[in-house]
């Protein structure tokens, strides 16, 4: 890992707007809102979330996937909104995606050897000859017999279509992987494997991945760095051992307290803290700081100020006006 | 309270006989709770669907015993099952939106199941499903009562599916993956509560799941299943602390820890086994990296009396394999 960004984001805003629940009036949700982080070469930033937090918007903002309602996103130094599409071209080949359900993203009609051949296509990388041996040490690299080129993808079983889809996201060799809850479709000894093969491939071809998912075992084996989102926003990022083990924002405190744990030692277990109530809606935000309504240790300032993410500890980012462990 | 010996379920299908579950076989005590772990596939939620004669498939064919309290309750009539359904077993499905019909409201749906199973009148049962509403956390059940499905969150749906599980005081309650479809703090306000009403009704409770840290969380008993077989039956602690099956191991090994940086996962090789193809020894043996001539042959489910095993494994073979951490706990 360096510290050389990659990817860097500031004040990035998503906002979608619908028809809201009364007649003619719009209503304005605010999926992202306000969010800033860096990526650097080599490392594995987790953003962690539940469902509805933002996490899979923001990935689709940063990747250009999404245009953003504000701020900005910079891959290699390069301004990446605004451009046009044949403009994000050149930079689209170098962030590749990989997504959650390896049923709907691998089409269903097309041999698996021409979905991994298709951004070498599309991109006019090398002659057909080329492009058939690049798919086939494809193949190889994600643990794919390169004999089921030919085979359709109802015929493998999720573990070997998610790695279909990793095979495709590196076709190009891309320096960043965005992988959206790439194993949460997968029974536990599978996931396990993709996890493995992940973390290979990170170290044999040097990538940087931006790894979204809700499973916070999932995310600690994997990050270097975490980003802890809610509603939008994100409430604490930093360096992922401290964070686990120090965390500083009472949802992530909550949040790590109440996942089911194997209690395989005498080590006590974390005190569980469980927050009561519902997310609130996107478009109905609460003022002050959003996780005040839930909070156990909101204050009157929380109802009325919103924390800024500030830098409490080297590298270590929290936004409330109440963190914990900070000595 | 409830004993099944021998369940076995299998489908006839073109590609032949598919078998679901093969020769389960388990317990549940007065107010223990079961938890049955397994991946997709394995048959966890076959085996209780047929228990319970919700599998309606004209191809399937059970057999084994299922005594619920000293009564077999396999092959009951349609008309007896259904007083036992939702009266003294109560369900807590998977997904709280299929679980409720969308187009009544919850309180209508109580209302229903209290009806059918008691002499209340409707205005008694209306009463009753508030206070249930009330018991499972949901705020304002008086006008709550009377709103559709669709106006509930995830978590909120959940707990009318718990409402209505509890609503005739059952002495069993069946969870098929009670929080798989919930982000992880309204699974923490489920199990919690889950945890909670156990304690005040009293229920036995048998809970279905993938999450290995659900089962340590709540069971006091575990099932481990692999293609429709037990491969690790014991309790909780025993299971997870001094895991004795091979798959068990790999099993644990495999899920990504919060508490402890783990560097690299423990992968079992291969995938699930079909269960068109089951093998007709150690349906694991394909996978297993200890793999012996002897597991062609079915391993029978052996083991002192709490903590039982289908493996050829001797136990000193096991000792070799993996050492039981010293201390006083230490199993042999």
């Amino acid at each position: 890992m360096s510290d050389e960004v990659l990817l860097r984001a500031t004040d990035v805003v998503k906002t979608f707007t619908s028809r809201g629940k009364k007649l003619g009036v719009r209503s304005v949700a605010t999926a992202v809102n306000g969010v800033s982080l860096e990526v650097r070469r080599g490392e594995t930033l987790g953003i962690v979330g539940e469902s509805g937090c933002g996490k899979s918007t923001l990935a689709r903002c940063l990747v250009q996937l999404l245009p953003v309602t504000s701020g900005t996103v910079e891959f290699r130094g390069v301004e990446l909104t605004g451009l046009s599409r044949r403009q994000l071209r050149p930079h689209r080949r170098e962030m590749q995606l990989v997504f959650q359900d390896p049923y709907a993203s691998l089409n269903p009609r097309r041999t698996v050897g021409d979905i991994v051949a298709d951004p070498l296509k599309i991109n006019k990388v090398g002659t057909e000859d080329e492009i058939g041996e690049r798919v086939r040490e494809l193949f190889v690299t994600v643990g794919l017999d390169p004999s089921s080129l030919r085979r359709y993808p109802h015929e493998f079983s999720g573990g070997q279509r998610q790695r279909i889809g990793i095979a495709r996201s590196l076709a190009l060799n891309p320096l960043l992987v965005v992988a959206d809850e790439p194993v949460s479709a997968l029974d536990v000894s599978v996931q396990a494997q993709v996890l493995n093969l992940m973390a290979d491939l990170q170290e044999t071809l040097n990538l940087t991945y931006l790894f979204i998912a809700h499973d916070l075992g999932v995310v600690r084996h994997v990050s270097d760095r975490v980003g802890v989102m809610y509603l939008g926003e994100i409430v604490e990022i930093g360096d992922a051992e401290e964070i686990y083990d120090a965390p500083m924002h009472p949802y992530t405190e909550a949040l790590l307290s109440v996942v089911p744990e194997l209690n395989d030692t005498d080590a006590p277990r974390r005190e569980r803290i469980i927050i009561t109530g519902d997310v609130p809606d996107p478009s109905d935000r609460p003022t002050g700081c959003s996780f005040h309504p839930r909070c156990p240790a909101a204050t009157e300032l929380c109802r009325s100020d919103k924390p800024e993410l500030i830098e409490l500890r080297p590298g270590h980012l929290v936004a409330c006006h109440h963190p914990r462990n900070v000595a | 309270m409830l004993s099944v010996r021998d369940l076995k379920v299998s489908f006839a299908t073109r590609q032949g006989e598919l078998r679901a579950v093969d020769g389960l076989s388990f317990d549940v005590g007065a107010k223990e709770v079961l938890g049955i772990v397994g991946e997709s596939g394995s048959g966890k939620s076959v085996a209780m669907y047929s228990m319970l004669g919700l599998v309606r498939d004209a191809n399937v064919s059970i057999s084994g015993s299922v005594k619920f309290e000293g009564r077999e309750i396999l092959g009951l009539s349609d008309r007896e099952m259904q007083r036992v359904r939702g009266g003294e077993v109560g369900m807590i499905f998977q997904d709280p939106m299929t679980a409720l019909t969308p187009v009544y409201t919850v309180g209508w749906q109580i209302v229903e199941q209290i009806r059918a199973h008691t002499e209340m009148t409707k205005v008694q049962a209306t009463a009753r499903s508030i206070e249930l509403l009330g018991e499972v956390g949901i705020p304002n059940p008086r006008s709550r009562v009377n709103q559709f499905p669709h106006e509930f969150s995830g978590g909120m749906r959940q707990r009318v599916v718990i409402a209505m599980a509890l609503s005739c005081n059952p002495k069993l309650l069946i969870a098929d993956e009670p929080t798989t479809a919930l982000d992880v703090t309204t699974q923490a306000q489920i199990l919690d509560l889950m945890e909670r009403l156990q304690q005040s009704y009293g229920s036995s409770i048998v809970i279905i799941t993938h999450d290995i840290g659900v089962i340590a969380e709540m069971a006091d008993r575990v099932v481990v299943m692999y293609a429709g077989r037990p491969a690790e039956i014991g309790k909780e602690i025993d299971v997870v602390r001094y895991p004795r099956h091979p798959y068990t191991w790999g099993l644990l090994g495999a899920v990504p820890r919060v508490d402890s940086k783990n560097s690299r996962l423990v992968t079992i090789p291969g995938t699930p086994v079909s269960p068109l193809d089951v093998p007709d020894g150690c349906p694991f043996a394909p996978r297993c990296e200890y793999r012996m001539t002897i597991c062609d042959q079915r391993p029978p489910l052996h083991g002192s009396d709490d903590h039982l095993d289908a493996c050829w494994l001797s136990d000193e073979q096991r000792l070799q394999i993996r050492p039981t951490p010293e201390g006083p706990e230490a199993r042999p």
